[in-house]
């Protein structure tokens, strides 16, 4: 039991650390009404009154879509070569990209996934598999491979500095809003120093993502 | 052997292969489709084979008019269905389906609030190829799109024989998620064996955006679409 108390005291100065170092103390983070008020406003309104199919006009069933965000990572199944394993940032920015034909889907992305994380409260993460939709073994398949792909990235990257389950904490700290801009993990991760290069939008970063929500408690 | 032993061995075999074709349940997928506001809608269900969006079409059925759809399968595993209806979005959905079971999809679509952003089929034609003693068909679609978005869903479907085709665009596209062309699309069909008959032939397209054109059917001419409120 003391032994328990000691690790658990341990985590919790190295995340405040973490927390520290991110900069989060003080900022609004994901789940800030301002961000869901906004995600909520992007996903039931199209900005072009001319085509005004929004998110909401097909997936307009709240309860079909609460299980979303904790679907994510999971395999998009786009046409290929498109179909790959992605955030739900990333899935929500290839989304408004098609649908809006936003030349940005980078703020509309992040307060959609704020919406739906929000959405989504109390939801028992899962990733790869939605509540009520069928089980595809290949996509987990896809996903597997991804967690192992992020986990290897993770330990050339990432490990020197900070330790994977503490950075998993912080997962749910995104997005966010630093200094008047949204900003979600995607972004933060390419801006973060280190080598290679991780573009928000890509399967790297995916994969990293990937791998650290394995790091969280189911 | 007799001759009443060789009928009663032939009975037996009979028997056992009847109750043997009687153990294989059929795979197959059910389903409604449906308005939000509980409306039975006809339409069209076709299928891709494997994941969704992969452009590899296979089977497809009529939606009757009380909106409900049976399309039997030779082998379980994953399917994309793809459910239209005049005047609405279409709705895709990927499937499992086991080996011996039949699963049961509902489907509600919402309409199109309005009709500005659809592409549009032109028209439809069936050409003979003379020089091949018309054994070989080509169906011919002209397709527009108001907002140049086209995807590679400008869709044929057979109803005779099932079959599901997306139709060739006019000129390369480099991948499915780029904007496909307008123009006009076709099919080469083989005729050698049963002649086309342009009664069978239904047409639908949706675009990137999902913006989908009514089900063009016999006597194959379009017609403007109406918003449904």
């Amino acid at each position: 039991m003391a032994y328990d108390c000691a690790v658990t005291r341990g985590a919790c100065v190295r995340v405040a650390l973490l927390l520290a170092a991110l900069g989060l103390p003080g900022l609004a983070l994901a789940g800030s009404p301002d961000l869901v008020a906004e995600g909520e406003r992007w996903w039931t309104t199209s900005p072009d009154p001319a085509n005004p199919v929004a998110c909401a006009t097909c997936h307009w069933d709240a309860g079909a879509t609460r299980g979303w965000a904790a679907s994510f990572p999971k395999w998009k199944p786009l046409p290929p070569p498109a179909a790959r394993v992605m955030t739900l940032f990333q899935a929500n920015a290839e989304a408004v990209t098609r649908h809006y034909r936003l030349s940005d889907p980078r703020r509309a992305a992040a307060t959609i996934t704020a919406y739906l994380a929000a959405q989504g409260a109390g939801v028992p993460r899962s990733p790869g598999m939605s509540a009520g939709q069928p089980v595809f073994p290949k996509r987990l398949r896809a996903l597997a491979a991804s967690v192992e792909r992020g986990k290897a990235l993770y330990a050339r990257r990432c490990d020197a500095c900070h330790w994977a389950g503490d950075v998993a904490r912080t997962l749910t700290a995104y997005p966010r809003v630093v200094g008047g801009r949204i900003e979600s993990l995607e972004e933060y991760l390419e801006l973060h120093r280190g080598e290679p290069l991780l573009p928000w939008n890509s399967q790297a970063t995916a994969d990293l993502i990937a791998y650290l929500s394995e790091e969280l408690p189911r | 052997m007799t001759r009443s032993a060789f009928v009663a061995v032939f009975t037996l075999l009979s028997v056992v292969l009847a109750f043997a074709g009687a153990g294989e349940a059929r795979t197959a997928i059910t389903g409604t489709v449906k308005s939000k506001a509980g409306q039975p809608l006809p339409g069209l269900a076709l299928l891709e084979k494997g994941e969704i969006h992969n452009n590899v079409w296979d089977r497809g059925v009529l939606v009757d008019a009380s909106g409900r759809f049976t399309i039997e399968l030779p082998e379980g595993g994953q399917y994309g269905l793809h459910v239209y209806s005049s005047g609405y979005i279409y709705a895709p959905q990927a499937v499992r389906v086991e080996a011996g079971k039949t699963l049961e999809v509902s489907v509600t679509l919402v309409p199109e609030p309005t009709r500005a952003n659809d592409p549009v089929i032109k028209r439809v034609g069936f050409f003979p190829w003379e020089a091949r003693q018309s054994k070989v068909t080509f169906v011919k679609l002209d397709v527009a799109d108001p907002n140049d978005d086209l995807g590679p869903q400008v869709m044929a479907f057979n109803a005779a024989t099932g079959r599901v085709y997306a139709m060739e665009p006019p000129r390369k596209v480099r991948t499915l998620k780029a904007n496909f062309p307008q123009g006009v699309y076709q099919l080469e069909i083989d005729t050698s064996q049963v002649p086309i008959n342009p009664r069978d032939w239904h047409f639908v397209i949706a675009d990137h955006r999902c913006n989908t054109t009514d089900i063009l059917s016999f006597p194959h001419e379009p017609k403007s679409p109406r918003v449904i409120r």
